[in-house]
């Protein structure tokens, strides 16, 4: 029995023992992967750096920050601002998108139907330098800036034309950069076709 | 140790498992953001303008031409573009002095089929990449100044004085009551943008079937619906008058962009 509690307590020595090996292996194992995985990270850094220059150009940081970035150059190539999907656009849970693309020296679409008490859900970017939406009457500001996509939400009450203009200088077009919003009755916003939604502007 | 070994390769199978779970998860994550990104739930056809999109590598690559091997390539497009990038034809525009990002994209949206042209197609699609950005080169470096050694014609029209005062407000001024950039804030000489010509020697005939193929979306390649916009809103007279001004040497005065 007494040598059997020997054993015992020797076997548990020693597996003491290995295990005390076996910590200190895992220790210094994963201390090299640690190592190697920062070094990796480095090395990747400093490859983007030198093979992209231009960060907008990775597609990585669009890649990992979400929907509401977006590379201001290929705005027409991919995307929710193609322009088969820009102006009002009805969601299937009530409510209308409006999607606009600000750029050097237009809104577009230029001119955009939207359904009066409805609350309208504006998403706007830009492609170029930063613009900056105004609606004459109510006085709504939306900023557009390229990289980000800005939403705002807005409600028309009373039907009728609001003038929009551009209060950020923009460059040396800024002083005609502007567009209307024309608000309808709901009714008949849902007669026109998207064609008739963003094609208002007049000669 | 046996016992050991098998938790520890236990443990390594758990973790290679929830990796392995949360790499899917992390992809499953970035394709619900980004799924728009590859079309998803997009109920209409997406309409692509044109393929080309000025990001730095783009930009890179139509600037990067050898205008020597331009000169010897551009020899296949003197029978319409003439020898120093003036056209004999008023339909055929002038390429002298045109920026080279110009003339690589319009290439591009040729082969891509993008803007149709039965004559330029086929031609675009014998060129590659680096002999569009050849091309491009030469014809950026031939300059606009009239030469009296060289057989250009330009101009080719003489303007109206009654287009001159409805042109000039245009393209100096616009039209903010429509909402109508002046001219010469994209198309030089205040102000480029990038992939807008300068239309300063360019042919009156040329410019307003283009003006007229922008309106009726019979020419579609513009980034972003620029020039659709723009063009979808001038009165016949006012086309005619843009066309003539340009076309009569006009805004000859126009400087090419700099520093490209």
């Amino acid at each position: 029995m007494e040598q059997d509690k020997g054993s015992i307590s020797n076997s548990r020595i020693s597996t003491a023992t290995h295990a005390e090996e076996h910590l200190a292996e895992t220790g210094s194992s994963a201390k090299s992967v640690v190592r190697v995985v920062l070094l990796s990270l480095v090395l990747t850094c400093v490859w983007l750096t030198v093979r992209f220059p231009y960060e907008a150009e990775s597609g990585l940081e669009y890649l990992l920050s979400g929907p509401n970035r977006i590379n201001p150059q290929t705005l027409h190539l991919r995307g929710e601002f193609v322009e088969s999907s820009l102006g009002p656009a009805e969601e299937s849970g009530g409510g209308v998108t409006v999607r606009m693309i600000a750029e050097q020296y237009l809104f577009v679409p230029q001119c955009v139907v939207v359904p009066t008490g409805v609350p309208l859900r504006v998403r706007i970017t830009s492609a170029d330098v930063v613009h900056e939406l105004t609606v004459n009457d109510t006085g709504d500001e939306i900023k557009a800036v390229p990289g980000y996509v800005v939403e705002s939400h807005l409600e028309f009450k009373r039907a009728g034309e609001y003038p929009m203009h551009c209060l950020e200088f923009c460059g040396p077009g800024h002083y005609t950069m502007r567009s209307r919003l024309i608000a309808v009755p709901l009714e008949q916003f849902r007669l026109l076709s998207r064609e008739a939604r963003i094609s208002c502007a007049r000669q | 140790m046996p016992d050991s070994r098998w938790l520890a390769k236990g443990r390594d199978r758990l973790r290679g498992r929830s990796r392995r779970a949360g790499l899917t998860l992390a992809i499953f994550v970035l394709l619900g953001a980004h799924g728009d990104l590859l079309g998803w739930g997009a109920a209409d056809p997406v309409r692509i303008p044109s393929n080309v999109a000025w990001t730095a590598r783009t930009i890179a690559m139509a600037s990067s031409g050898n205008a020597l091997r331009g000169l010897l390539i551009a020899r296949r497009c003197d029978r319409c573009h003439g020898h120093e990038g003036f056209s004999s034809s008023p339909l055929v525009p002038n390429l002298a002095g045109m920026d080279r990002l110009v003339v690589w994209k319009q290439l591009d949206d040729f082969r891509s089929g993008k803007r149709s042209s039965t004559v330029m197609q086929p031609i675009a699609n014998s060129l590659s990449l680096d002999d569009s950005a050849d091309v491009a080169a030469y014809y950026w470096m031939m300059p606009i100044a009239p030469d009296p050694q060289d057989d250009r014609a330009f101009p080719q029209s003489l303007s109206d004085p009654k287009h001159e005062a409805v042109a000039g407000r245009l393209i100096t001024k616009g039209d903010g009551s429509r909402g109508l950039p002046p001219c010469q804030a994209c198309h030089g000489p205040i102000g480029f943008v990038t992939g807008a010509p300068s239309l300063a020697t360019q042919n009156a005939t040329y410019l307003l079937e283009q003006i007229e193929g922008f309106a009726s979306g019979r020419r579609a390649n513009d980034i972003n619906m620029r020039m659709r916009s723009v063009a979808v809103q001038l009165t016949d007279e006012e086309r005619r008058a843009l066309a003539q001004f340009y076309g009569a040497g006009l805004a000859e005065w126009s400087a090419r962009p700099a520093g490209r």
